[in-house]
């Protein structure tokens, strides 16, 4: 079986450099480790979201039996979405479980995750806080979702209402990721997200 | 699982292309509606996770594939690829349905049996033969074979063993019978019963034997010589012990049925002999007409237990 893992992803991992979507920019892919069971994957953030002009590097572990059972994959890129752990990059997608298929391709699956991040899904979350802000507040979803794809993902447009928070909670001396996260998660109210750190 | 994509000479088209494995379509199967193909091999082992198609997600079970239609084997048969052995000489470009019977001669193939030149007469692999020592291989061969014989030694020792405990036990059993006979009638049918059975069983066990010459018969025989020998000869055979003496006495014409008792009554009824049914006994010249053998021959031309004929030759 390992066989066939080694021998799909070369040839994947051919099929894909040839693909439009590498050459256009909008997804690549690129090798960790000599024996194929390792990659390392990017998707540009789509366009008219707020993860536009960011890019996002996913960890993808090839299982011994693939293409019988899915890759593994999770955002190594922090991104504020409704079906990705803010914590630790798990996915929250059906291909990626019980709706895999043998035929799907690493490619596929990586214009699935793009497509993801286009149509969040809050009714199937990986992130509950997120995806309760996705339902309850989806202005201040659109800012923080911008906001981190600016500071972890090079995207272009500055949050400046975040990022003036976010100082004024390292003033007091606490981490900024740490900070970030807890004002995230309380809709950008720094009363209750001080409170939650220090009570 | 199917074959490496670059052993093909040219383009494969993509629809020869399995979408599990991605290598060219090897003995393959398609699903029964959306008609998409795989490998053999590839799809059962998908199937056998999820009962479902690996492209389109239809429900499909292992019973419903179907072997995919005529043309396509066609186009697959018509691919030109190398051989398996290419890594190690083969340059041969074949089509892909000679393939198989290719490989089986190939003679590129590491693996192909090969038997050794130099005396050993051992048949070895080929990628072996360069490691192969006739003395190692033979020396080997023969301590597994000494294991073997010990082995049957031992077996064989201990069943000796339980056999001498059998036929102790046996002989105790007979005895015990003797002995119930004497004193209770049912106890001496049975016994009798099994006395006969036993003689039944002995004369089965016994080749049967044709007189060409019924004129070499020797009537009288000598007591010491002929007669001790035949019963050595009978005891071995394996003739039950309580008619062996009987038997013994039949071997002389002052014992024989009223048909046989003079040379004139013989000769009277040689034409009766033909109907004996006659054993070997063996290693002599000589035959057995048990009575249980010749229940079909007349009363004055037999006796129980039955007669012992002699013969100075002529017997096959």
């Amino acid at each position: 079986m390992a066989n066939i893992a080694a021998k799909r992803i070369k040839r994947e991992f051919k099929e894909i450099m040839k693909s439009e979507e590498v050459i256009g920019g909008s997804i690549k892919l690129g090798l960790v480790n000599e024996n194929w069971t390792e990659l390392k994957g990017e998707i540009a953030g789509p366009v008219d979201t707020p993860y536009e002009g960011g890019t996002f590097l996913l960890e993808i572990k090839v299982p011994e039996t693939y293409p019988f059972n899915p890759p593994k994959i999770r955002f190594l890129t922090k991104i504020w979405h409704p079906n990705v752990s803010s914590v630790t990059g798990a996915i929250c997608l059906d291909i990626l479980k019980d709706q895999w298929a043998a035929a799907l391709t690493l490619r596929t699956v990586l214009l699935s995750l793009q497509a993801l991040l286009s149509a969040g899904e809050p009714n199937d979350p990986q992130d509950a806080v997120v995806a309760k802000q996705f339902r309850e507040n989806p202005r201040l979803f659109t800012m923080t979702a911008r906001h981190w794809t600016n500071v972890y993902a090079g995207g272009p447009n500055i949050v400046h209402e975040c990022n003036s928070k976010v100082q004024r909670m390292l003033d007091m001396g606490i981490d900024e990721h740490q900070a970030r996260v807890a004002l995230s998660s309380y809709d950008w109210d720094l009363e209750r997200a001080t409170e939650q750190l220090f009570g | 699982m199917g074959f490496e994509i670059k052993r093909f000479q040219g383009d494969v088209d993509e629809e020869l292309i399995c979408p599990i494995c991605s290598g060219v379509l090897e003995d393959p199967l398609q699903a029964p509606a959306c008609e998409h193909a795989f490998c053999r091999a590839c799809i059962t082992e998908w199937i056998s996770r999820q009962p479902t198609c690996p492209v389109d997600r239809q429900t499909v079970t292992a019973s419903q594939l179907r072997p995919v239609p005529r043309i396509l084997r066609n186009l697959l048969s018509r691919l030109c690829t190398s051989c398996d052995n290419a890594p190690h000489g083969c340059n041969a470009i074949l089509k892909l349905d000679s393939l198989p019977n290719h490989l089986v001669e190939c003679e590129f193939n590491p693996k192909r049996p090969i038997p050794c030149e130099a005396g050993c007469g051992l048949v070895i692999p080929k990628d072996e033969l360069a490691q192969h020592n006739c003395v190692r291989e033979l020396r080997a061969l023969i301590a597994t074979q000494q294991g073997k014989l010990n082995d049957y030694q031992q077996e064989l020792a201990e069943q000796r063993l339980v056999i001498n405990e059998h036929k102790r036990e046996l002989a105790l059993l007979k005895e015990f019978m003797r002995a119930m006979r004497v004193s209770n009638p049912t106890m001496r049918a049975l016994a009798d019963q099994m006395e006969r059975e036993e003689v039944v069983r002995w004369a089965n066990s016994l080749a049967r034997a044709r007189v060409t010459r019924w004129g070499g018969m020797i009537s009288t025989p000598d007591d010491v010589l002929q007669v001790m020998m035949i019963k050595r000869s009978l005891s071995e055979s394996g003739c039950p012990p309580h008619i062996i003496d009987d038997l013994m006495e039949n071997c002389h014409e002052r014992r024989w049925p009223p048909g046989l008792s003079s040379l004139e009554t013989r000769q009277n009824n040689r034409r009766l002999y033909e109907k004996y049914v006659c054993k070997r006994v063996p290693g002599k010249q000589a035959v057995l007409v048990l009575h249980c053998d010749n229940t079909h021959v007349d009363e004055h031309m037999m006796v129980e237990p039955g007669l012992v004929m002699i013969f100075a030759h002529g017997i096959e």
